[in-house]
């Protein structure tokens, strides 16, 4: 049953994850691309400095990017659910629906993981040919939050549309905007080292969300 | 599941409330900052306060009132351009001949930032060329970085180990009796400055040495701390009449200046300085330094003597305890933020 729960939603999702790998794939390339042309032109010496002095990280353009991939992730795979009315037939398929909602979130935040881990691994290979090692680090753990947060959206979007009624959806939106703001505070690089862990937790427990919204819709909350 | 989440909701939107709302009242009622500039005259004897009320107003702590070119004269090394523009530039302060480049020379502003201590740190420097051929200081083509047992230094064109440079330099510490690896440095890697004295290094086991770098050569010293002294922070200087080398803070929270080549230190006569909590801002010249100390709660000015770093006067700014003021004491107090005006750190704390 869990399997045909993780086909379905590959069949719902295939064309956002796809799109979803071009477009971060085409950020980071060109981001690299732009750290080797300037490498090429001003020198790495210029390069190092610039990053070492002033904490320019190089790859920040990409940080509204994962959020926006949740955002959208999360719209394709549950829009069409409520749309369609098939939220009701799932709950009502001879499984438990505890498990059927945890399967079709799981397999949205999985997917986000393995691009967003891709995305950041590209980074890092790309950058280590060129930057000591403390500086790629530097970069990379400056850059996890933005994507730790684009898995946050998904989460948080996939309980706003699931909730049955627009007053309380908007109320949901509202909390999860000013959660996910918590991730952009561009204070330096390496700012949220030691608030990471928390963070990771509450993006692992803000999963439960989504049972709020489904227990209300089975309820029959209407507008 | 659902009690669950139930629970983490309203514990989410508790902590959102606790954040946005005293924010919201913050940038509600955000007023001007009304703090004065403050500066000691070595010619009246007191600190001149200039603030921005209907015009500029310039008074002395004893309420006399003077105008922009009476301030240039009690001023004379701080507004040493203006005064020589309208030929008013003494032949000597306090006894002491004066000449405008002399001024010029023996002039600073240095800043020191509780951000830039609590911060994140990369762990790579750059080392200069201190006695480069050229006229200008010119940036190195690498970095360093101190492991547990030696210093590296990676070419930035190739990202390799220098392994020749590393070598040297470790071997060149480990003569001096430095200790693997070091505990915290203070450096100035800018071209923009009239000269390199290096690094500043506190070791393993906290002791204190000059590295630098010339010829391609390791200069390495270590310095004497004075006895019971644990020192805690160090700030390289580079000024441009290069009598100090740096500035250090140690454990009891006293403040030093080290001299250049002696390296002595010498106490500078101020109560307190945490540079984790305290902001400081240093104007100097040949006859003394107004030293600026500003926490969270206060700001306390010092006026030192620039020679022998003893306390000329004190003045602490009086803050006045208005109903809005308490209120929104206690709104800061009770507030959730994720920010800290004296950090680079973002997580969940409450009150400043």
């Amino acid at each position: 049953m869990i399997k045909a729960i993780f086909y379905k939603e590959w069949i719902k999702t295939k064309w956002i994850f796809i799109l979803s790998a071009l477009a971060l794939f085409g950020f980071a390339s060109y981001l690299i691309f732009n750290v080797y042309r300037m490498i090429e032109l001003k020198g790495a010496v210029h390069i190092w400095e610039v990053m070492i002095q002033r904490d320019v990280l190089f790859i920040d353009m990409i940080r509204f990017v994962p959020p926006v991939i949740g955002i959208l992730f999360a719209i394709t795979q549950f829009v069409p659910e409520m749309q369609r009315k098939c939220l009701k037939l799932t709950l009502h398929l001879p499984c438990d629906a505890q498990k059927i909602i945890l399967s079709m979130v799981g397999y949205g935040a999985v997917m986000l993981l393995l691009l967003f881990s891709a995305t950041l691994a590209c980074f890092y290979v790309n950058l280590r040919i060129i930057l000591v090692e403390q500086i790629a680090n530097h970069i990379i753990l400056s850059a996890v939050v933005w994507f730790l947060s684009g898995i946050l959206a998904y989460l948080l979007t996939a309980w706003c549309v699931l909730e049955p009624t627009w007053k309380r959806r908007i109320l949901n939106a509202v909390v999860s905007i000013l959660l996910v703001k918590i991730f952009f505070y561009n204070v330096a690089g390496e700012a949220y080292n030691s608030f990471l862990p928390i963070l990771l937790l509450y993006t692992a427990m803000a999963s439960s969300f989504v049972f709020l919204s489904v227990s209300r819709f089975k309820e029959g909350k209407q507008d | 599941m659902k009690k669950f989440s139930s629970v983490l909701l309203i514990i989410t939107v508790a902590f959102l409330c606790l954040w946005q709302l005293p924010w919201l009242y913050s940038f509600a009622t955000a007023k001007k900052d009304k703090s004065p500039f403050v500066l000691y005259s070595p010619v009246i004897d007191d600190f001149t306060l200039s603030l921005y009320t209907d015009g500029m107003q310039h008074t002395d702590l004893s309420g006399n009132v003077y105008t922009q070119s009476e301030l240039d004269s009690i001023h004379p090394f701080f507004y040493a351009r203006q005064l020589l523009k309208d030929e008013r530039f003494p032949d000597s302060v306090k006894g002491i001949p004066v000449t405008y480049k002399d001024s010029q020379n023996e002039s600073f502003y240095y800043r020191i930032n509780p951000k830039d201590i609590n911060a994140p740190q990369i762990g790579v420097y750059q080392l200069m060329e201190s006695m480069s051929s050229r006229v200008k200081l010119e940036s190195p083509d690498d970095v360093f970085r101190f492991t547990k047992k030696s210093i590296e230094f990676i070419d930035a064109e190739t990202n390799t180990l220098n392994s020749d440079k590393s070598a040297r330099f470790t071997e060149m510490l480990s003569k001096s009796g430095f200790v693997f690896p070091a505990n915290s440095l203070s450096g100035n890697p800018s071209v923009k400055k009239d000269y390199d004295e290096g690094y500043l290094v506190l070791d393993a086991e906290n002791n204190l040495f000059h590295l630098k770098q010339t010829v391609g050569r390791p200069y390495v010293r270590k310095i004497d701390i004075p006895e019971g002294v644990k020192i805690k922070n160090i700030f390289i200087t580079e000024f441009r009449n290069r009598k100090s080398l740096g500035f250090a803070s140690d454990t009891e929270n006293n403040f030093y200046v080290i001299e250049n080549k002696t390296y002595d230190f010498h106490k500078i006569g101020i109560p307190e300085f945490i540079p984790e909590k305290n902001a400081m801002m240093i104007y100097g010249n040949m006859v003394d330094w107004t030293i600026k100390v500003s926490s969270v709660e206060k700001v306390v000015y010092y006026a030192v003597d620039a020679n022998d770093y003893s306390l000329i006067k004190t003045y602490e700014e009086a803050e006045e305890e208005t109903f809005s003021g308490k209120v929104s004491k206690f709104v800061t107090a009770t507030s959730l933020r994720f920010t800290h005006p004296l950090d680079k750190y973002v997580y969940p704390r409450f009150g400043l």
